[in-house]
């Protein structure tokens, strides 16, 4: 693991990261981008859960030196059932000190529909995960987040903490066909935010939504028992991998690359879980 | 050159015919009589249905260079019947005119509706997206097969130079659509926790798309877009309104009742305020070198007067 500015300083944005984050948004005159994207609003929303950020999941960050500028794609482990993973990761680049990043998290097709959330997450810089809207963002040297386990790695349950699922393969496509750098990252700690120990699956499928999870605390204290737990969450950002191939090339060869990032993430998080005893602890009496 | 104009009395044509009077013989056409600006069209002609034959008597006797046909019925008018008459019988019987009369050049208005309001859309949607809007809302069927005879005709009739243009929401101060009322009443209903991107065109710079188009080479499908895009309560908020916003659950039924008797947006509009249906006009500019003239801000401030003739 690459040594890590320990407790990184994540603070309100100065005058010049905002004029960097300006410069490579692409706003028109009323300070949209076509995604809908508004940086006064993605300011406003940042400094409310910047405490949370700080002090309640107490965020440490390793290797954001390792992100090239321009295009590229983040390509993160996905676990504890809200998408809370990719909000601090995009939180954690968007206020950092050196290169402040702003990220485009590819969110499910169905978020949309939903009402107040949707919206906000698309004036954040948030965009439906359609292969066009990355190819698109990609062209403008955006940095995108992309999640290839989806909600089968956000739905996980205890039993299954920080084992990578099954990942999709058109990440690797997108990165070949735009010639953009890979870089893994590995979020430690997030599993541990809502330990679902079951998903009711009937529930969700009369609701329409990908997963119920039931938690020592959820259902069983109401809504109290949707606070995420306060644990500590470390990010860790890898080295960037670039493939250079053709990217028409057959299945097998892409999902090879596939299981190379794969790979990559789960030595990322073993060593990042070996950092924590208290998480190695727990998750070793979970049959890890 | 000798250019009939369809939808001859709408305030889209007559900016239109403004700009082509000076070098242009124009012979416009519409379904509602024309009560001011006959100077604008060397002879108009009032018809019934385009499909009628005395618009074959108008190309016999005129024999055209150019259509340009504007007339399309909007997604917003409530008589289904009279929409397919309009849209889709007329519009087949006017190309077919085209070809019959040899029509060198034919540019025909369509719109972005046809790509339907979806929460699976991707943002810059281009030509070759599929036409979903029938799939969502089979309301506005006649809209997508306007598109689909014409995209035809480009295919049959390689003789005849045609373009079909897919403008998004056209607003200015002599505009009268759905969407300009909308705009320009003092509340604008919004459906509560939706705020969709939406993208405008000023009237302006949509009539001189028009005849970039018209004057162009170039055939195909395009695009046409304005500056950028904005969120629907923000547009409110440029036009000099004030959003009210009602609960989506509450909304649907209330305004799917009260738009069978005509008062209020019809109901199978109302995706387009909830889900944002984002248009890439890049190839319009490309091959035509098309800029718009007016910024998003300067397009929906036109709306704080009130409309007046173009």
């Amino acid at each position: 693991m690459a040594g890590n500015p320990k407790g990184q300083v994540n603070g309100p944005f100065t005058e010049e990261s905002r004029a960097e984050l300006f410069k490579c948004a692409g706003l028109n005159s009323a300070g949209y981008d076509p995604w809908g994207l508004n940086l006064e609003t993605t300011e406003r929303t940042a400094k409310a859960v910047m405490w949370f950020y700080k002090h309640y999941f107490r965020v440490e960050t390793t290797g954001v030196d390792k992100i090239p500028r321009g295009r590229v794609l983040l390509v993160p482990n996905h676990g504890g059932q809200l998408p809370l993973d990719g909000m601090l990761i995009a939180l954690a680049l968007l206020t950092d000190p050196k290169q402040p990043r702003l990220v485009r998290g590819m969110v499910e097709r169905w978020f949309p529909a939903l009402p107040f959330v949707g919206t906000l997450f698309v004036r954040c810089g948030q965009v439906v995960g359609d292969p066009d809207n990355c190819r698109e963002l990609l062209a403008r040297d955006q940095a995108i987040m992309v999640f290839p386990e989806g909600v089968r790695g956000s739905g996980k349950t205890i039993w299954n903490h920080y084992r990578l699922q099954d990942f999709g393969t058109g990440f690797v496509r997108l990165a070949l066909e735009n010639k953009a750098p890979i870089v893994p990252v590995a979020v430690v700690g997030s599993e541990e935010t809502y330990p679902s120990v079951m998903n009711l699956s009937w529930l969700a499928r009369l609701l329409g939504t990908p997963y119920v999870p039931v938690t020592p605390f959820f259902p069983l204290l109401g809504p109290l028992g949707m606070l995420p737990l306060p644990v500590k969450i470390q990010i860790h950002f890898g080295d960037p991998i670039w493939f250079d191939s053709d990217p028409d090339q057959p299945d097998d060869e892409v999902q090879e690359k596939v299981d190379l990032v794969k790979t990559r993430i789960q030595s990322m998080l073993d060593e990042g879980l070996e950092q924590r005893p208290g998480l190695r602890v727990l998750n070793k009496l979970l049959g890890r | 050159m000798s250019i009939v104009i369809t939808g001859a009395v709408g305030a889209l044509a007559r900016i239109v015919a403004r700009k082509l009077r000076n070098e242009d013989d124009l012979v416009g056409i519409d379904l509602r009589p024309l009560h001011s600006g006959r100077r604008l069209y060397k002879s108009f002609h009032h018809l019934k249905r385009y499909n009628q034959r005395r618009a074959a008597e108008i190309f016999r006797s005129h024999r055209p260079r150019a259509l340009l046909h504007l007339g399309m019925r909007g997604a917003s008018a409530r008589s289904l019947n009279a929409r397919y008459t309009q849209n889709v019988l007329g519009t087949r019987h006017l190309l077919h005119l085209c070809s019959r009369y040899g029509v060198e050049r034919v540019t025909v208005l369509g719109t972005y509706h046809v790509y339907g309001a979806h929460q699976h859309n991707p943002v810059n949607i281009r030509e070759d997206a599929p036409l979903r809007a029938s799939q969502i809302f089979p309301q506005i069927a006649d809209i997508v097969e306007l598109d689909h005879a014409v995209t035809h005709f480009m295919w049959r009739h390689g003789e005849v130079s045609t373009i079909l243009l897919r403008p998004v929401n056209i607003v200015g101060p002599s505009i009268n659509n759905q969407i300009t009322r909308l705009l320009r009443s003092q509340r604008c209903p919004i459906l509560l926790g939706f705020n969709p991107m939406e993208q405008f065109i000023h009237e302006e710079d949509a009539a001189d798309a028009i005849i970039l188009a018209h004057r162009g080479q170039h055939t195909g499908v395009y695009n046409v877009a304005g500056e950028g895009a904005l969120p629907y309560a923000g547009a409110v908020r440029l036009a000099g309104g004030r959003t009210v916003p009602i609960p989506h659950v509450l909304a649907y039924p209330v305004v799917g009742a009260l738009s069978r008797w005509r008062l209020t947006f019809p109901k199978h509009l109302m995706d387009y305020f909830r889900y944002a249906t984002i248009i890439d006009d890049g190839a319009f500019r490309a091959d035509f070198g098309w800029e718009p003239r007016y910024s998003l801000v300067e397009t929906l401030g036109s709306l704080q007067f009130p409309a007046r003739h173009a």
